[in-house]
């Protein structure tokens, strides 16, 4: 298995024919690759289904693509699995894998494509496939202890209206159940952390620390204690519906999430949104990034119990909250992105008023920054701690900050450029330790090429429409992305005949980069816990769902 | 002259003897009956000689027969011999009561019990024969039939599951211990006419400086062997683990203070050491083996060899204070030297009840789950009430909290080793500060041992798959433990009862009365009483020592710790008004908080967890993450092995388990026995040589060997 | 080390006035719709038609919202015909449906109020307006208000999120887990009604259906300053708001 074991460095670029002739010398027959639509560049039908494993490792190992997630459809006639790569620069590779409906089991590819494992274990626990070689299935979004084995309820003929109550869900604690734990010495012990988070306010997450007494030795995550189902809920909505579900599911990223799915509805509709609303749109997308960093700054300086920065960076992030709300009139940016462009315009003033704000918030960040980095006892509990070095963050696809902090210099913005984004100048930073204090290098440098990009947008600005209905075309699909603040975030949608929603798959960056946490933090102490989790920065509410 | 004292060892021997053709002889059930009775007769008695010898303060003494050649077998108990005797009978009380439910019960009639009850009434005599016997043959011949008893009560159970080579180890041992016991013998009777102990100690006062050191180290490391001394006790651990838990609470509450008497005898009555470096070698012994005891203790999680590691701690102690009284003794300060020996003799009797009644515990735990392992008990105060609380007491005795016992006597011990600022020489104050603090680390690292062993098994919830076994079955199975845990709370209330009693053994050995400078006689001092002046009784009187003096015998119920002129007390504590006064608090504590919260209702509910539908075991601390920084903190002298660390795996990131595997050997394993062992290999490979099977050259080493003796005739 | 002390102490006292005084710059609250007077029956429906969440309700020809329903989707403020009047508001706190009234805590826990929050799957903006509570601009504890960690020591269980199926189990536990006197506030549109995930296989539709609650605070998310109003009004240092003067109150 050949690897290209160094980083992929922004400007290597993957050509598709290439890569095209490649799989065909390879796999002949195996595999169909054809020209593609709907957002991704580059389709793979798979003619032979125990191809699949060998077909992805040689895309993400041989060719170098990243892993962007699997989409499972259960559609009239049959089950579509579909494999997103990305092809750095040129595009998405979809490789499209598809069963008759009796049958139940898929080859696992968690063997080569190690970031592949979690999307296998959600679509056994949500549909009920069966993914052959897979080391670990059951367990994950359905907690064995509470849900009976066989429930799969993305599966069509559940309702999605269930009455809380119906016998059939009824559900009761197992006593038999024991958690799977790994390591195996008499005296190891699992401390329970959450799902009550024990450190004062907290997303619901429970942890398993297994250790001898001195260092943790594993930390075995459950998640989905959040799990709201909301791709199911999803089905048969119209889309402006949806667009309230992309928003509310993660609502600290919930511009960059309605900003795919608004993307991969003007797809389908092949709509062009006018010039003002694509730099709206990367001006809002842009505050919300630099509003999520601040805060996730804030969180790292609480975890370290550094009080006055911790203050200060939270007024920061208050203001940027209050600039946020005077501006488009939500704190969060609710309710401003619609497929067809931005629903309001705004005045001069509110322009000036945003600038003010954001330069006095970059310019404290710069202040806070200045002097963390001469705090030796803030630095003593962030270096070296948590450490992800670049050949794991390549093998586990991490995305985001995480990842760029770890030599992965992927960013949507650059690689596959969407709503505008291919004009604009700016940096990607990165770094190669890997630690915390990279994850944090890496959010100041980001927060500042974010203010620069929102001083672009609104020296780009020209007076015109923001917004051109959209006509819903029925029976279209497409893909949306965005580089959220966490990281890459892809929507997939699928209309039906009338052109409400039958199939919506959002495939979110926390995702990806908790199974990316769990796999890489080892070893490590008690007290470092909250900080790794802290600088790590993910939202187990964008990963439930 | 029959005196109560003779009376009633005349008894002892009667009754014993008795009890062994009787258990001999009979059959069926009535073996068990009879040992169950004479024992605890003679246990009964042995306290009795004890007690009425210390009570009249005069010894007694009577000749056996004469042996030609070896001289006059004589009987002599004298007030070091009683102090024994009684903590022997203590101990033998409980384990007498015990007997019968343990060979019945546990072993279901598989082992004869006449076997045992044999062997067990050979024991207690052998024992009191080497606590009275007042020469060396009669000492030495009951010596070695004590370790071979003991030996076979070791092995008394024999099935596949028991380790019985851990008898062999003990037995080799004490051989050896042996042996050097009687070379010391012999050169301390080298001058002498004959064998008894009076003869004994007059010749010793013509032994030459090296003689002294040749017999007191070759009679430390012989009684070191049973006492459980590094570098001689790294049989012990194994063995008392092995032994049967009938016999453990012998083995660790008789067999070992017999290590300290014979250290005792041989160094404060029969040599008086005139320097100061054999004082010196027995602090720093003790003082070591005490801290490599209670390290090893605090990281094991197997009660029984945590319990005999603890063992080796508190023989440490005890012969550190013995030292320290040599020490005194030999620089002319008489009065330290008999407040150390107080506080040794203190601990040796403490040491006794609560060991005996830990290993009891024990006993009882494994009985009722099946398991010793501390990672697999837990929540066993549901289950075993009774025993939680006695246990408990064991548990803070052991750990030196106060009101009980273990408290009382690790005061004396460290109070006596500060007192050391009276002596000159600079390097020896150095040393008894280093050992002082040697002994204090060990005194918190029993904190910690004992708090994990308790919490590990009696709190938290159930960790392992054992189902808790019906009771017990016998007489009275929660008497004796009670009995001992009320003499371990009457021991450490009462110290100023219990030390004037031992102060007329510490007396003649020493030539100075401890009790007068512990125990300020409070409650019957008068004006004209010159020892203290009054001005002194006015300040304790202010503070209320008298109280009780009118309802209470004795001399007072405070224990002091004199000092200069300027300073006259540097110390003084009570524990047993602390221990009024405890109660008189908790009582008023008790009723504040009943009246205060009175309008409130509690609420039982279930553990609060962080919301998880259920608090698994998996989830809870272990004995080995309780007690892991202590490994980790002393990590060079446990010095691992291999650590060995796998990580399995099916796909590359993907772990199945971690598997921790970690070999250690001992720390006197490692620096005595490995090096003796390899260099004992080296030497008989050497020897081996010689015998490569020519004929030719045997009859040459016979020749050669005529030669050399025909030349030694001749020169001498 | 002492740089982060006069850093501190030199960027001076930020905090709001609240509740000694009304807070009025800019972007503290979204503000709320409120009741508007449109010309004729018509076009109060077409306005409440707007509502993609029925929280507006067209009574003759004005157009009234239910506050506990409302997910601040926008859609009634700008960028459709029929909008509605919004109001800089951000004391909204009501007591639960289905209850006459909310007895505030003794006075023991007037200036001494122990919360815990239960985040019971909600999207991550309610809770973040929580924990904004803590920094210098808000700083509750200037009120006498606290996080704990353990709901042993709580006296106020503040729950986000429509509780998703998985968290059902763990937020009873917490509030078995409370002694006495202690009281329930449901804050965000999710924790009222269940918001766009509604009532579900995998989520209860609100707080109700779990537990009895006692005090709602709509909003999605409600800002900072409506859960401090929430708080103030648990330990009785404010009134809550009545609902039908919510329904009703107009600029």
């Amino acid at each position: 298995m050949t690897m290209m074991g160094s980083p992929l460095i922004p400007s290597e670029r993957i050509e598709l024919d290439a890569l095209t002739a490649a799989v065909q010398e390879r796999f002949r027959a195996a595999v169909s690759p054809s020209r593609g639509d709907n957002g991704a560049a580059l389709c793979m039908l798979m003619n032979e289904s125990g191809a699949l494993p060998a077909l992805c490792r040689f895309l993400f190992w041989d060719m170098g693509c990243s892993f962007g997630g699997v989409i499972v459809e259960e559609l009239s006639r049959n089950w579509q699995l579909s494999y997103v790569f990305l092809a750095a620069g040129s595009g998405w590779i979809n490789v499209i894998l598809e069963l008759p409906l009796g049958a139940n089991s898929v080859p696992s590819i968690s063997a080569e494509v190690h970031a592949a494992d979690w999307f296998e274990r959600e679509a056994e626990d949500l549909f009920g496939l069966q993914f052959e070689g897979h080391p670990r299935l059951g367990d994950f979004i359905l907690h064995d202890q509470i849900w009976p084995e066989g429930v799969a309820p993305h599966r069509k003929p559940q309702r999605k209206s269930v009455d809380v109550h119906q016998t059939h869900f009824r559900r009761r604690p197992n006593p038999e159940w024991r958690p799977l734990l790994v390591v195996q010495d008499p005296g190891s012990f699992a401390m329970p952390v959450g799902p009550v988070y024990e450190g004062g306010i907290g997303e619901a997450l429970h942890f398993l620390l297994e250790t001898v007494g001195e260092d943790v030795l594993r930390a075995v995550p459950r998640l989905f204690y959040k799990f709201r189902a909301v791709e199911k809920i999803a089905e048969g909505k119209s889309v402006s519906d949806v667009l309230l579900l992309a928003e509310r599911f993660a609502a600290t990223s919930s511009f960059a999430h309605s900003l795919a799915f608004s993307l991969a509805v003007e797809r389908i509709c092949d709509l062009e949104v006018p010039v003002r609303a694509t730099h709206l749109r990367v001006l809002l997308a842009e505050l919300e990034r630099l509003r999520h960093h601040t805060g996730a700054i804030t969180g790292i300086c609480e975890s370290t119990a550094l009080a006055v920065a911790a203050s200060q960076a939270a007024i920061v992030e208050e203001q940027l909250l209050r600039a946020s709300c005077q501006f488009a009139g939500h704190r969060y940016l609710f309710g401003l992105n619609t497929p067809g462009g931005v629903r309001r315009d705004f005045a001069n003033e509110d322009f000036h008023n945003l600038v003010t704000a954001v330069d006095h918030a970059v310019e404290d960040l710069r202040v806070l920054e200045d002097r963390l980095r001469f705090t030796s006892s803030f630095l003593d509990r962030l270096e070296d701690v948590g450490v992800v070095d670049p050949d794991k963050a390549r093998d586990l696809n991490l995305v985001g900050p995480v990842g760029r902090a770890s030599g992965r210099a992927h960013d949507l913005r650059r690689e596959c450029p969407y709503g505008g984004y291919d004009k604009y100048e700016f940096e990607i930073p990165r770094e190669v330790e890997g630690d915390g204090y990279a994850r944090l290098r890496v959010l100041f440098r980001e927060a500042q090429e974010s203010a620069g990009l929102i001083h672009q947008a609104i020296q780009r600005l020209q007076p015109g429409p923001v917004f051109a209905p959209c006509e819903i075309h029925p029976s279209g699909m497409a893909l949306g992305w965005a580089e959220a603040p966490i990281g890459a975030t892809l929507h997939w949608i699928r209309l039906d005949d009338s052109g409400l929603v039958e199939r919506y798959r959002a495939i979110t960056p926390s995702f990806n980069n908790w199974l990316g946490f769990h796999a890489a933090v080892e070893d490590f102490a008690f007290q470092d816990f909250p900080i790794i989790l802290a600088t790590f920065g993910l939202s187990a509410t964008e990963c439930d769902r | 002259m029959l005196t109560w004292t003779g009376g009633a060892l005349g008894l002892f021997f009667i009754f014993c003897g008795c009890g062994l053709l009787l258990s001999a002889a009979a059959r069926g059930k009535y073996p068990m009956r009879v040992l169950v009775v004479c024992s605890t007769i003679c246990s009964i008695l042995m306290m009795l000689a004890a007690v009425a010898a210390l009570a009249t303060g005069r010894s007694f003494e009577t000749h056996l027969w004469n042996l030609e050649g070896l001289g006059r077998f004589t009987l002599r108990l004298d007030m070091l011999s009683a102090i024994f005797l009684f903590a022997a009978g203590l101990v033998y009380l409980p384990a007498s009561l015990f007997v019968r439910n343990f060979v019945e019960v546990r072993f279901g009639g598989r082992y004869p019990a006449r076997r045992y009850a044999v062997l067990h009434f050979a024991l207690m005599a052998s024992v009191v024969l080497i606590l009275t016997a007042s020469d060396a043959p009669l000492f030495l011949i009951s010596w070695e039939c004590m370790s071979i008893l003991c030996y076979f009560l070791m092995n008394y159970e024999q099935s596949p599951r028991t380790d019985t080579r851990a008898g062999y180890i003990m037995l080799g041992m004490s051989e050896a211990g042996f042996l050097a016991v009687v070379v010391a013998f012999l050169i301390l009777g080298r001058g002498s006419s004959d064998w008894s102990f009076s003869a004994l100690t007059a010749a010793a006062s013509h032994l030459s400086t090296g003689a002294v050191w040749g017999v007191f180290l070759l009679g430390f490391l012989g009684f070191g062997v049973k006492a459980g001394l590094v570098p001689v006790n790294f049989w012990l651990p194994r063995c008392y683990t092995a032994a049967p838990s009938i016999f453990v609470p012998v083995l660790a509450g008789v067999t070992l203070n017999l290590g300290f008497y014979g250290i005792l005898r041989l160094n404060t009555d029969l040599i008086s050491s005139r320097g100061l470096g054999t004082g010196l070698f027995a602090l720093i012994a003790g003082s070591i083996t005490a801290l490599v005891g209670i390290l090893y203790a605090t990281t094991e999680n197997d009660m029984k060899k945590m319990l005999a590691h603890s063992s080796i701690e508190n023989a440490g102690i005890v012969v550190a204070a013995i030292g320290a009284s040599l020490v005194f003794r030999a620089s002319g300060y008489a009065v330290p030297a008999a407040i150390a020996l107080t506080a040794a003799l203190y601990h040796m009797i403490n040491h006794s009840v609560y060991k005996t009644l830990l290993f009891q515990g024990v006993g009882d735990i494994e009985a009722a789950t099946g398991t010793r392992e501390m990672d697999r008990l837990g929540g066993l105060a549901h289950f075993l009430p009774a025993l939680s609380v006695v246990f408990l007491v064991g548990c803070l005795s052991i750990a030196a909290i106060p009101p009980f016992n273990g408290f009382v006597s690790e005061w004396l011990t460290l109070q006596c080793l500060l007192r050391s600022a009276v002596l000159l020489s600079p390097a020896v104050k150095i040393l008894f500060a280093l050992c002082g603090a040697c002994l204090a680390l060990t005194a918190a690292l029993a904190v910690t041992c004992f708090v994990k062993v308790y919490s590990m098994s009696f709190l938290g919830i159930r960790r392992g798959k054992w189902r808790p076994r019906g009771r017990q079955k016998g007489t009275w199975p929660q008497f004796p433990l009670a009995y001992l845990a009320i003499a371990c709370l009457l021991l450490g209330v009462l110290p100023t009862y219990v030390i004037p009693v031992l102060n007329r053994a510490v007396e003649p050995l020493v030539g100075a009365s401890a009790s007068s400078s512990l125990v300020p006689p409070f409650f019957t001092a008068t004006p004209a009483n010159q020892q203290l002046p009054p001005a002194f009784l006015e300040d304790f009187h202010n503070l209320g020592a008298q109280t009780g003096s009118s309802a209470l015998p004795g001399r007072g119920l405070v224990v002091l710790t004199r000092g200069s002129e300027q300073n006259p007390v540097i110390f003084a504590m009570s524990p047993s008004y602390s221990v009024v006064a405890l109660a008189i608090f908790l009582f008023a504590t008790w009723i504040i908080v009943v009246r205060s919260t009175r309008k409130r209702s509690v609420v039982r509910k279930e553990l609060w967890a962080g919301g998880i539908p259920r608090l698994l075991p998996e989830m809870t601390y272990t004995a080995t993450g309780f007690s892991n920084p202590v490994r980790v903190v002393f990590q060079a002298i446990f010095r691992p092995n291999i650590v060995e660390d796998t990580r399995e795996t099916v796909a590359v990131h993907f772990r199945t388990a971690i598997l921790r595997r970690r070999d250690e050997t001992h720390l006197v394993d490692r620096l005595f026995l490995h090096p003796v062992g390899e260099a004992a290999s080296w030497f008989a490979t050497l020897l081996a040589r010689m015998h490569h099977g020519r004929l030719n050259a045997y009859v040459a080493y016979t020749l050669a060997f005529l030669i050399i003796i025909l030349l030694l005739f001749r020169i001498s | 080390m002492s740089f982060w002390f006069w850093h501190g102490l030199k960027k001076g006292v930020r905090t709001t006035r609240y509740p000694r005084g009304r807070e009025s710059a800019w972007g503290v609250s979204p503000g709320r719709p409120v009741t508007t007077e449109f010309g004729s029956s018509e076009d109060a429906s077409r306005a409440a038609a707007n509502c993609p969440v029925d929280a507006i309700i067209a009574r003759g020809s004005s157009a009234c919202v239910e506050l506990e329903r409302c997910i601040y989707c926008q859609r009634c403020h700008f960028g459709s015909s029929h909008v509605l009047e919004w109001k800089p508001d951000y004391e909204w706190t009501m007591v639960a449906s289905g209850r006459e009234k909310c007895e505030p805590l003794p006075d023991a826990y007037r200036r001494s109020l122990h919360v815990i929050v239960v985040d019971a799957g909600d999207c991550g903006a309610c809770l973040h307006e929580v924990k904004q509570l803590n920094n210098p601009l808000y700083n509750m504890h200037r009120l006498g208000f606290f996080f704990t960690a353990t709901p042993r020591t709580a006296d106020v269980l503040l729950v986000v999120g429509p509780v998703s199926e998985n968290m059902r189990v763990p937020l009873v536990k917490t509030y078995e887990a409370m002694p006495d006197p202690k009281r329930v506030l449901a804050v965000g549109t999710c924790a009222i009604t269940g918001g766009v995930f509604g009532r579900t296989f995998m989520s209860a539709g609100g707080v109700a259906s779990v537990l009895p609650v006692d005090l709602e605070v709509p909003g999605d998310p409600p800002p900072p300053l409506a859960v401090l109003h929430g708080l103030l009004v648990v330990t009785g240092r404010k009134p809550p708001v009545p609902r039908d003067s919510l329904l009703e109150r107009s600029l």
